[in-house]
């Protein structure tokens, strides 16, 4: 079966089993290695990319079903080339990165929710959290890093993500 | 599935569609939350495949004064943010947005949550059924509407020819609560699950789940509060009830063995009644 979808703002074609997981089209074929496959199980987070928009696990998203659908992985929010994603430079400057392995889900997860919940308090952040793991235990620096990020943005009379309020 | 065969898979737009590739066999695919799971559970993932996310009826939540329907295909979020704010749907809405985590609950669907027939922890169930919910199947013979009580009892033998399309709900509850006991904040499944409501009659329904393999209806400490006043409804006092009239077999499990689940009980049926008391319907 052949399934077409957009990866990172370009056409992709992936032909074979439908009900193979998202993350490993991502990571054995496109050699996008930023989504971590860890528990397989929707458990950890450390998978998660944002389909239409919606941060969601891929290890449990068959790719028949994003077929027409928009991808975005941790690579496609800043190419490297330009400026970093408001969130990854505020965790950036609130060194809060540690191994990197629960990062990218963490990054993906967090960006989706900062653009949707401007007002977030730091509990809400905290909830927005509780599927990504992070085994260094470096919740309350990242927690940090959120709300410095919406803090700046609401200061800049911004949403996070770059749309004018 | 054996080598060099291709697996089929039917993203259906049309209920007739589904059922067609039901009829050829084809398993019904809803968020994936559940089977993309299988095969670390050494289970091979089926030869044919029919989802229903392109199904539009399926993908609603339609509020009407005196009834909702939700597509089976609807998700934790949608539904949530659907019936949020909506008297007596408070437990429902609990339940859509503390289940699993953010990431599951984008994806994972009402429908799919209510044929897991080997997932005992599942948050909807006992939600739905103190709700007294219609489910809504369409059959090889035609559509069929059936209680949640009997169609979570029966699911087993109901969903080799049928596939869920709706839930359809009275508005008749004045409050709801729904009370889950997880070991861990996130990634875990509920030790045990007590789902309680008020309906406009005053009477108190409690259902509970994760503590036996299927959730059910607490009808005994049902009974046992509905003896008193409907102005007695007292956390303590209901405790004492859930104490006495305690008649769960608990269920052996990784999380936590089947005397532990049923040990819960009093306490989250106490936390269960101080939230309905805290409800605008009650309060």
């Amino acid at each position: 079966m052949t399934v077409t979808f957009q990866l990172n703002g370009e056409d992709c074609r992936f032909h074979g089993d439908p009900m193979t997981p998202l993350v490993d089209i991502l990571r054995q074929e496109r050699f996008l290695t930023g989504t971590k496959a860890v528990c397989r199980e929707g458990f950890c987070g450390a998978c998660t990319v944002h389909v239409d928009d919606e941060a969601v696990p891929s290890c449990l998203k068959p790719v028949g079903l994003v077929e027409g659908c928009a991808v975005t992985t941790i690579e496609g929010l800043s190419s490297g080339n330009q400026a970093l994603h408001p969130l990854q430079a505020n965790l950036e400057a609130a060194d809060a990165v540690q191994c990197g392995m629960c990062f990218p889900g963490m990054v993906m997860s967090l960006s989706a929710f900062v653009r949707d919940n401007p007002h977030a308090s730091r509990p809400e952040i905290k909830a927005a959290m509780v599927g990504n793991i992070c085994r260094c235990t470096g919740y309350e620096r990242i927690v940090d890093a959120v709300a410095d990020c919406l803090d700046q943005a609401r200061k800049a009379g911004q949403l996070v993500g770059g749309i004018n309020v | 599935m054996a080598p060099g065969v291709e697996r089929s898979f039917t993203a259906a737009s049309t209920l007739e569609e589904a059922m067609a590739a039901r009829r050829q066999g084809a398993a019904v695919l809803a968020g994936g939350t559940c089977m993309m799971r299988d095969p670390r559970r050494g289970i091979d993932l089926p030869e044919a495949v029919v989802a229903l996310h392109r199904i539009p009826a399926l993908s609603k939540v339609e509020i009407e004064p005196d009834h909702v329907v939700i597509g089976a295909a609807v998700t934790h979020v949608v539904l949530g943010r659907a019936l949020h704010g909506a008297a007596g749907f408070e437990g429902l809405v609990a339940a859509a947005q503390g289940a699993a985590n953010p990431g599951i609950r984008r994806v994972a669907t009402v429908g799919g949550n209510l044929c897991a027939f080997d997932f005992a922890a599942a948050d909807l169930s006992p939600a739905l059924l103190v709700c007294e919910a219609t489910v809504e199947l369409e059959t090889f013979k035609g559509p069929k509407l059936l209680g949640i009580s009997d169609f979570l009892k029966d699911r087993h033998t109901l969903l080799t020819e049928a596939i869920v399309t709706r839930i359809h709900l009275r508005r008749d509850l004045i409050a709801s609560a729904h009370i889950r006991l997880p070991l861990r904040k996130a990634g875990d499944y509920p030790v045990a699950i007590v789902s309680l409501a008020v309906d406009k009659d005053k009477r108190c329904r409690i259902a509970v789940g994760s503590v036996e393999p299927v959730a059910r209806r607490w009808t005994a400490l049902e009974q046992a509060m509905a003896a008193g006043p409907p102005s007695a409804l007292d956390p303590e006092r209901a405790a004492g009830f859930a104490l006495e009239h305690n008649d769960f077999q608990g269920r052996d499990g990784r999380e936590a063995e089947g005397w532990y689940r049923r040990q819960v009980l009093p306490p989250l049926v106490k936390r269960g009644v101080a939230a309905l008391l805290k409800t605008e319907g009650l309060a």
